[in-house]
């Protein structure tokens, strides 16, 4: 198999003007918390909060574009928020592979979203397959 | 372990996995007669098996079952 257990994956995102005005106008969700300023502010956070589902959306392009393999699919992910997400933040994306099931082609990772200030963001699980 | 360890061990699995409590499996046991046991819950069964009894199978042998009996006789195999 092309993969490995201790394979590791970087990647950097940013957060850009671009990505959030494409997922606001995708998927509608203006919740205050999104779009409002001084609502953000009144709730104790420093900007407005971006949405933490556009981060599946790295996760999205990690597993689709940038592994050495293209026949993959998603089987599971999942994510834990741990700290908000600011326009224009800057996310490593650190990625290790920690269990591989060649009889099915399963191959499990464990990965985590640092962003420039060297706080977690985000951090999870994703389970992918390897298609013959 | 006994085949009837081995079958109480499977059918906690397969609960776990199909997401059933109703499930109850025997050597007979097919696909056919688990509504939910598809390629993807497969999948995810092989996956569960292999790390419960911590060994590893090849793509040859899972396709190789058919039916709870052959997958148990396959671990034995192994050592189970």
């Amino acid at each position: 198999m092309i993969f490995k257990v201790g394979d590791n994956f970087l990647h950097e995102f940013i957060l850009s003007k671009d990505i959030y005005n494409g997922f606001l106008d995708t998927f509608k969700d203006k919740n205050p918390m999104h779009v409002n300023y001084n609502f953000a502010l009144d709730h104790g956070y420093s900007d407005i909060v971006m949405h933490g589902n556009i981060l599946n959306g790295f996760i999205s392009y990690f597993i689709g574009e940038l592994l050495p393999a293209k026949n993959v699919v998603i089987l599971s992910q999942e994510i834990k928020f741990n700290n908000p997400v600011y326009l224009n933040d800057t996310l490593s994306f650190y990625g290790t592979i920690f269990e591989i099931y060649e009889s099915v082609g399963v191959i499990n990772f464990n990965y985590k979203f640092i962003n420039q200030k060297n706080n977690t963001v985000a951090k999870g699980r994703i389970q992918i397959k390897k298609i013959k | 372990m006994t085949t009837e360890e081995i079958i109480k061990d499977l059918n906690n699995i397969f609960i776990d996995v199909m997401e059933d409590e109703n499930i109850v499996i025997s050597g007979a046991t097919t696909s056919d007669d688990v509504d939910d046991w598809d390629s993807l819950n497969h999948i995810h069964l092989v996956v569960s098996i292999e790390k419960h009894f911590k060994i590893r199978f090849t793509s040859e042998e899972i396709e190789s079952w058919k039916n709870v009996d052959e997958m148990i006789i396959n671990m034995q195999e192994k050592g189970i």
